[in-house]
């Protein structure tokens, strides 16, 4: 006779008139596999903890997102937002599907042509930007988003060395009536700094004046904030035709579109809450239409959106370490990936799921990573089945932010595999080993020795 | 030896209910094995024996989860308080 499979027992208090948070059962769908792939065969293969990307997700959510715009619009243009994901293998995919980049340092500037993005489908933000950097986007005619005056002048003293005329935008930031306002990047809209920028720019005829940029915050929920920006911006557009008879080519409503993550604290899931990419094309394109903007003039429409883009196709898989008892009776599950790998467990709180079918019971649960801090919390309160020493583990929209901010601390960042449109796994990014970390690292020559 | 206290009810589907408190409780369909066991006087070698013969499992992991188990019963009150008067 074959044996039974055990299932650890479990006794819980029922809440009674304590309706669960979402008036959802608490069952926990476990997720298997990846695009048919089985995440247990590709942690094999590759280790715990593991990051895998969906290259068909990306895809199917960068269509989405275009069409949402391209339906609506006549002229739009997706720059690829280097930060929210920067491995190279994710970048080509976002480029072969048509997106130029979009970089905030020279070391992402370099990444980009290095990539193969032709200088001048590069645009250039942040307030990082060294002369250096500056002199080379110039003369690859790359989009140099001014973020500051001394930036102004800077580019306008380098146009005394080099002859190409610097390609050049403007960041504004402004009221869309969203709080905290996002006021420190670019030239404020409301108390006419941006105009003045724009007019000293106009008075100079050393610089091209392109575009108007702007980048409301990010995760924004509200599809408003971006119909006032945009309202704005094509406001600046109008008076620069009607003061100086210059036509922009583009304006960028930069990213910062929420993704299907829930925020910590949310009461409903953002599955349920975030717009849809229609939602807000809807919002931004109707702004533009309906402005002063005269129809043959309607500049390119860009975007730079990140976490919208790529949280969905990112998963962080590995295994569960050990169960324990809380002082106060709650029980605590230690998985193998830390807040160092998965930094948005700050703000989010992620869709962690079992990865095989495991008893239909859940208990209260603090999900901890592997580090010896006590921040290192992954979920602070899940309904959550008990898993075993062993047992795996999936945690859902992990794709921005985390292969970009992660940080190398007390073990080894993992390997990250890409499972192209076929499901076979290629591997993007080697996990680092002791060699990696020691390589970095000089020790004089006193140093070299030691007697215990 | 671990005793449950007399008056708590405990139905055959593992729903559990302590009248001393009002609290009730679910079981699964092993946690309810277990604490039948134990209400019918088993020892732990004797509940051992009895789910390794039924489950496939190893004894170590069933030792954790046994205590584990039997420590929420205490928490929950389930158990009689012997050794603390
Ligand atoms: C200028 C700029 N563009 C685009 C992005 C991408 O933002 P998100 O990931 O919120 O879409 C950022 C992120 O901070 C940004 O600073």
């Amino acid at each position: 006779m074959t044996k039974l499979i055990f299932e650890r027992p479990i006794i819980q208090q029922i809440n009674a008139g304590l309706p669960s948070k979402y008036g959802m059962s608490h069952k926990l769908e476990p997720i298997s596999h990846i695009d048919n792939v089985s995440i247990k065969s590709l942690i094999e293969s590759y280790g715990s903890p593991l990051f895998i990307i969906s290259e068909s997700t990306i895809r199917k959510t960068y269509k989405n997102a275009f069409r949402a715009f391209s339906s609506r619009y006549p002229k739009v243009q997706f720059a690829w937002s280097y930060k929210t994901n920067y491995l190279n293998a994710v970048c080509n995919v976002f480029h072969q599907e048509g997106s130029w980049a979009e970089v905030v340092s020279g070391f992402e500037y370099d990444k980009a042509l290095k990539n193969g993005v032709p200088g001048d489908l590069i645009i250039f933000n942040g307030p990082d930007k060294s002369r250096e950097d500056l002199a080379k986007s110039i003369k690859n005619s790359s989009l140099i988003h001014i973020d500051h005056f001394d930036e102004l002048y800077e580019i306008i003293s380098l146009t005394k060395e080099i002859e190409v005329k610097p390609k050049v935008a403007i960041r504004v930031n402004m009221d869309t009536g969203i709080y905290p306002r996002w006021d420190r990047f670019g030239f404020n809209y409301e108390n006419g700094e941006a105009w003045d920028a724009l007019n000293r720019i106009m008075a100079n005829k050393k610089l091209d004046l392109l575009g108007l940029h702007t980048h409301i915050g990010t995760y924004m929920m509200s599809t408003d904030a971006y119909k006032i920006a945009a309202s704005k911006l094509a406001e600046l557009a109008v008076r620069l035709q009607q003061k100086h008879g210059h036509v922009l080519q583009y304006i960028d409503m930069g990213g910062g579109f929420a993704s299907k993550n829930t925020l910590k604290g949310a009461y409903y899931p953002g599955t349920d809450t975030t717009p849809s990419f229609d939602d807000f094309a809807e919002a931004i394109t109707s702004a533009l239409m309906s402005s002063e903007i005269k129809p043959d003039n309607l500049p390119l429409l860009i975007l730079e959106n990140g976490r919208a883009l790529i949280d969905d196709a990112g998963y962080l898989a590995g295994s569960v370490l050990a169960n324990k008892r809380l002082a106060d009776g709650r029980r605590a599950t230690i998985i193998d990936a830390g807040v160092n790998i998965l930094f948005t467990a700050f703000w989010y709180e992620h869709d962690i799921r079992p990865v095989e079918p495991v008893s239909e019971q859940t208990e209260d649960t603090t999900i901890y990573g592997p580090l010896c801090m006590n921040i290192d919390v992954i979920r602070g309160n899940i309904m959550f089945p008990l898993l075993k020493k062993g047992d795996q583990y999936v945690i859902k929209r992990v794709g921005a932010y985390n292969n970009t901010q992660w940080l190398q601390f007390i073990s080894m960042r993992p390997n990250v595999v890409l499972l192209d449109a076929n499901g076979k796994p290629h591997l993007i990014r080697k996990n680092e080993t002791l060699e990696t970390i020691n390589s970095q690292e000089l020790t004089p020559e006193h140093l070299k020795n030691f007697d215990l | 030896m671990l005793k449950i206290k007399k008056n708590i009810a405990i139905s055959d589907s593992g729903f559990v209910f302590d009248p001393g408190t009002g609290d009730s409780y679910t079981l699964n369909p092993t946690g309810l094995e277990i604490i039948q066991l134990i209400k019918s006087g088993k020892s732990y070698e004797e509940i051992l024996q009895e789910m390794s013969a039924k489950y496939e499992m190893d004894g170590e992991s069933f030792e954790r989860y046994f205590y584990d188990f039997t420590s929420m019963l205490k928490q929950m009150r389930l158990t009689e308080n012997h050794g603390e008067d």
